[in-house]
């Protein structure tokens, strides 16, 4: 636990200086320095409405959106930075459900989509006495 | 004036009046442009309606008719194509204001594969902007605004093949070509009450078509049956050198002849590609009805389920991240926010933040999908579903919280590449159409065309269509 003095930081707070370096590590110098100009991020208290992350999700949710509105915030009126600001919140699930789903060393990335067709040369057997048709006929 | 049933003939039918001349291509294409200029802005169905070309065309078609030289099934079809897909000197606008003056200098492949049969394009079929972009909020969400549904023009086509789906449900040609990065054909097909096909990833070339998420896209038809679906289908497949993403010679090309016998397709009826809560009460009667043509007339049917998995946001971040990619520049610009809608105007910003480790399990998890979905399909070859939980949408409806059930099947069969083809089998108690979806293992796409035949063989549903006055 942290003291009064704060020679020592929460777990929380930790997690979020984390997740800032994590999301400023993509960043640009310039950007960079445009983010460390900004405001220090906050865990947000959580709406009703949105998903129930944990404090580490949160943190990255905010440090996402903190990030988008440091690069673009200047073209965006208040209400789309709310809107990126739910959006980002809502992805959050996503991301941590798409992290914890197990893959194995052999389950290699398919870098540009090579759909698996190798069964097509096995062809099923024609019906041998297929149903009528009963409703109409094809011409 | 001839009846509006001739609008609403099947190419096949069309294909043999033209070949023994009994009906002229030009004849024809006059009456489809008539009907298109007419019709068409009532339903926001067009970017564009291209007469002078499609004349052209129509007059080439039909010389060479005359002398003899028969193409095959499409010469002298009339079509529409999305306005995606590159057409040398015409406006390729992708449907968003930022690209509205686009001309390309050179035909999709695609476009090439349906001038060689002798199709004739009557005009680019409106579409969401940029195929649904990052996300959409409402129907509007186009540059000619919301496509409205033929059989009830208060409710939307669905998209982003919007004007795909209108064209040929009001009549308007006689197929049209779309795309698929997500639902962009099966929905507007089932909420449109038409036929239509997503081929496996990798057989219908992209190049010339507007990229969104490279690894996802797909073109395929939407027509009146799953047959015209399979003819149009074996004209545009093919693998192509331009597009990296085609599958080989041997795999990608695709050949179809009505006379192939019918397989005896094991059918998986899905149990859960929508959760109960989900399927809307009018789309569930129609369906059982339809499970029960299932179950009468082909051999084998059985329940099935999809494996359980993060399939949905595997594709929600492959699709994200590529479309950041794509549209970077766009992003980068400033210039999204010229486009319609405030969902699309803002997503991209997110997505583009997402990390590479995110994409890259992304892709593994896809991997896994693509196993598991083959272990599967060693029981079945073909699985049955509701194309979608619910009818035709209102036009002002928003999507985002009114579209936003789980989509499963949706999902994996978009990042797994897998043919899909949507047929009509069924109207609600408000005569909006339902739709029915066949699924097989990539590459089978003939699995899913000989299924929906084969259903369609015992229905008529697809013969139904809406009156236009």
């Amino acid at each position: 636990m942290g003291n009064e003095n704060g020679s020592t930081i929460s777990r929380r707070e930790f997690a979020r200086r984390a997740a800032m370096v994590s999301a400023a590590a993509s960043l640009s110098p310039a950007e960079l320095l445009h983010t460390q100009t900004a405001p220090a991020a906050t865990v947000p208290p959580q709406s009703s409405t949105a998903p129930n992350l944990s404090p580490e999700s949160q943190i990255e949710a905010q440090s996402r959106i903190e990030s988008i509105l440091a690069q673009y915030g200047s073209r965006l009126s208040d209400a789309q930075k709310a809107d990126l600001t739910r959006l980002s919140n809502a992805a959050q699930p996503m991301l941590d459900r798409l992290r914890a789903y197990p893959v194995g060393n052999a389950d290699g990335p398919g870098l540009y989509l090579k759909p698996l067709i190798e069964h097509e040369s096995k062809p099923r057997p024609l019906a041998s006495s297929p149903k009528p048709a009963v409703a109409t006929s094809k011409p | 004036m001839p009846g509006e049933e001739l609008f609403f003939l099947s190419l096949t039918e069309l294909a043999k009046r033209i070949e023994t001349k009994k009906l002229s291509p030009v004849e024809l294409t006059q009456l489809y442009l008539d009907r298109s200029q007419k019709f068409g802005p009532r339903f926001n169905a067009y970017a564009l309606l291209t007469p002078d070309l499609a004349l052209d065309q129509a007059k080439a078609a039909e010389k060479e008719i005359m002398r003899g030289h028969y193409r095959g099934p499409l010469h002298g079809i009339p079509y529409a194509a999305k306005d995606l897909l590159a057409v040398k000197g015409l406006p390729t606008t992708w449907g968003a204001k930022p690209f509205e003056k686009q001309v390309l200098d050179y035909n999709a492949t695609v476009i090439d594969h349906l001038n060689n049969v002798g199709a004739v394009m009557i005009g680019k079929a409106a579409m969401i902007e940029l195929a649904g972009g990052m996300g959409y909020r409402f129907a509007s969400a186009s540059l000619q605004g919301e496509a409205k549904n033929p059989w009830n023009p208060a409710c939307w086509t669905c998209g982003s093949s919007s004007g795909s789906g209108a064209i040929v449900a009001a009549g308007l040609a006689a197929f049209a070509i779309g795309t698929e990065t997500w639902g962009s054909i099966i929905c507007p097909s089932a909420f449109c009450g038409v036929s239509g096909l997503r081929p496996t990833y990798g057989r219908v070339s992209r190049y010339g078509a507007m990229a969104l998420a490279p690894s996802m896209d797909k073109i395929g038809p939407l027509a009146r049956s799953a047959e015209d679906c399979a003819r149009i289908f074996a004209a545009i497949a093919g693998h192509d050198i331009k597009d990296r993403g085609t599958l080989p010679i041997d795999k990608a090309a695709f050949t179809y002849s009505p006379s192939v016998g019918t397989r005896a397709l094991r059918v998986g009826w899905l149990t859960n590609a929508w959760k109960a809560q989900d399927l809307d009460p009018g789309v569930a009667k129609p369906i059982a009805a339809a499970e029960r043509v299932l179950r009468k007339n082909f051999s084998s049917v059985r329940n099935a389920a999809l494996p359980v998995g993060p399939w949905e946001d595997a594709g929600a971040v492959i699709w994200g991240v590529e479309g950041a990619a794509s549209f970077r520049t766009l992003i980068r610009s400033g210039k999204i926010s010229q486009l319609t809608d405030p969902l699309n105007q803002i997503a991209w910003y997110l997505n583009e933040k997402f990390s590479a480790a995110d994409y890259l399990q992304a892709l593994r998890v896809r991997e896994v999908a693509q196993k598991k979905m083959d272990e599967l399909f060693e029981n079945f070859d073909v699985l049955a579903a509701p194309s979608q939980p619910v009818p035709a949408t209102p036009l002002e409806l928003n999507l985002e919280t009114g579209l936003s059930f789980p989509d499963p099947l949706g999902g994996i069969g978009n990042i797994c590449g897998l043919p899909a083809l949507s047929v009509l089998c069924g109207f609600t108690e408000k005569n909006l159409p339902v739709g029915l979806q066949f699924i097989a293992r990539a590459g089978d796409d003939l699995a899913v065309i000989q299924a929906a035949r084969l259903f369609q063989q015992h229905t008529d549903w697809h013969k139904r269509h809406p009156k236009i006055h």
